[in-house]
């Protein structure tokens, strides 16, 4: 399926919504969106997954590269990950380093 | 025996991603189960692409056969790109704040540790990447 992100930039915060399959061949598109955010100089980076179906690698390393060029201040949500991609944060010791979120609410952070 | 030959291209990702959930899924893995083997697939055929091919200044093949008996199903991809055991990968430091974190060998972990078991042989200047995952048992009325 095919991979689709679209940003929103409000002040400190960018906000994604990533839709369809994050692998090798779909990552530089975020990667891309990902720039804009380090850019403006964002201090936070929401991405909300519901509705992503997969995550490889490649999505991973899009958020550490995110977490690197962004400043280690930055936090990054994970919001309503699937258990499958939420176990794939676990195994690879990515929970510790972002906020996993079922819903994402800006009065709440 | 089923077989599948791809293009070893990143182009190529999406069609085996489909081939193993639905294989996967039609010899009766769950949906975990299916995922983390279309995830273990997927990685390594992103090596084989990316680093056996590409970087290497080749380009070929990559075939997936499946093989399926009463307890497991078997995943073989063979490729003709340079030689590379994924085992000798080094592990990544799980320990490690995210922002000190090398990149790479993440996708190698999640593959091997993701599936069952994990086999890998060079024969006839072919690499063979072996996945097996253990099937539900299957339930007597």
């Amino acid at each position: 399926m095919a991979f689709i992100v679209t940003s929103e930039f409000n002040g400190d915060t960018a906000l994604m919504n990533l839709t369809g399959s994050l692998d090798a061949s779909s990552a530089s598109a975020l990667s891309a969106e990902v720039n804009k955010a380090v850019v403006a100089k964002c201090q936070r980076l929401v991405l909300q997954v519901s509705s992503l179906d997969y995550m490889a690698s490649a999505g991973l390393r899009v958020i550490l590269f995110a977490k690197q060029k962004m400043g280690s201040q930055t936090d990054i949500y994970v919001v309503g990950a699937q258990e499958t991609i939420k176990d794939t944060l676990e195994r690879s010791g990515f929970d510790q380093a972002v906020i996993i979120m079922d819903s994402y609410d800006p009065a709440q952070v | 025996m089923d077989v599948l030959t791809v293009p070893g291209n990143l182009d190529s990702l999406d069609i085996i991603g489909k081939y193993m959930v639905e294989t996967a899924t039609r010899v009766g893995l769950d949906k975990k189960a299916a995922y983390t083997l279309r995830l273990a697939v997927d990685e390594i055929a992103t090596n084989i692409a990316l680093y056996g091919y590409e970087r290497a200044g080749l380009a070929g093949m990559i075939t997936i056969r499946t093989a399926i008996t009463d307890d497991t199903l078997t995943v073989t991809l063979e490729d003709t790109a340079i030689a590379y055991d994924p085992r000798n990968t080094p592990a990544p430091d799980l320990d490690l704040p995210l922002d000190m974190r090398p990149i790479g060998g993440l996708g190698v972990f999640l593959a091997i540790e993701g599936v069952d078991e994990f086999n890998y042989e060079r024969v006839d200047n072919r690499n063979r990447n072996i996945f097996v995952m253990k099937r539900p048992s299957r339930v007597t009325v």
